[in-house]
């Protein structure tokens, strides 16, 4: 398992259209993508948009984005980046 | 068969899979509307209503999986499970809940034409943005087809969609 912490930059948090952005980013992923707030308690399924949206994750939240499966090597540079990038 | 028998089976099709509009306007597929997230489908199936009301409705029985705080959008899971993402405008995350008022809370449970949120949608145009309501299925992949109909006027609990598995 490969794990990384993003503290969220963006004003607005992950709302619907970044939690759709997300979602859609992963589809084809073979690994198990989970995204937590550990503060808040809260974890969810990266792939399932609505458990996404239910996160409510806002500016100033640390998200801990955790990788597992055959790919998880490739995706952990990839979705960093997109995060980096998107939120 | 029985009388009943014969009004449910009417057309062999499970109600529980029908959503109504949720406020009154036209109809009109996804692909029109100006935001590419809507637009190419990215969060699911659906259609969108130009809204000439100002009062969100549930499409369904079911229970509010998440009223986004802003009163901009609301996430309702039907008792048949349909995920369904109800969306007031364009860009109207960043109004901050102004113009918007929350009548039903996450967890709630509702029913079929129950209020969910007011907007003010002369005020919310009068700042630029565009009200339209688009209405998307999240886990559009559970189900073997979404049909729309688009193209229309629409009263608030008229059928506008349904889902087959």
């Amino acid at each position: 398992m490969k794990t990384f912490d993003y503290t969220v930059k963006d004003e607005l948090g992950i709302h619907a259209r970044p939690a759709g952005i997300l979602v859609k980013k992963l589809s084809g992923v073979k690994s198990n993508v989970t995204i937590e707030v550990k503060e808040k308690g809260k974890s969810a399924d990266a792939k399932r948009l609505m458990a996404v949206m239910k996160m409510a994750v806002k500016q100033g939240d640390v998200v801990t984005v955790s990788i597992e499966g055959e790919d998880e090597d490739s995706v952990f540079e990839d979705i960093r980046e997109f995060f980096e990038t998107n939120f | 068969m029985g009388f009943f028998n014969k009004i449910f089976k009417s057309g062999g099709e499970d109600l529980s899979y029908v959503l109504t509009a949720p406020v009154d306007g036209k109809s009109i597929p996804l692909s029109e509307v100006a935001d590419p997230t809507f637009a190419d489908e990215i969060l699911g199936k659906g259609l969108a209503i130009i809204p000439s009301s100002n009062v969100i409705s549930s499409p369904c029985d079911g229970t509010i999986d998440l009223m986004f705080d802003t009163g901009h959008a609301v996430n309702l899971i039907s008792d048949s499970g349909i995920e369904i993402l109800i969306h007031v405008g364009l860009e109207t995350v960043s109004l901050k809940g102004k113009h918007f008022k929350r009548l039903k809370e996450t967890g709630d449970k509702v029913k079929k034409g129950d209020p969910l949120i007011e907007f003010d949608r002369e005020e919310i145009a009068k700042e630029g943005f565009d009200t339209v309501v688009p209405i998307v299925i999240c886990n559009t992949d559970s189900y073997s087809s979404v049909k729309v109909e688009t193209g229309d006027s629409v009263k608030t609990g008229d059928r506008i969609l349904s889902v087959e598995k």
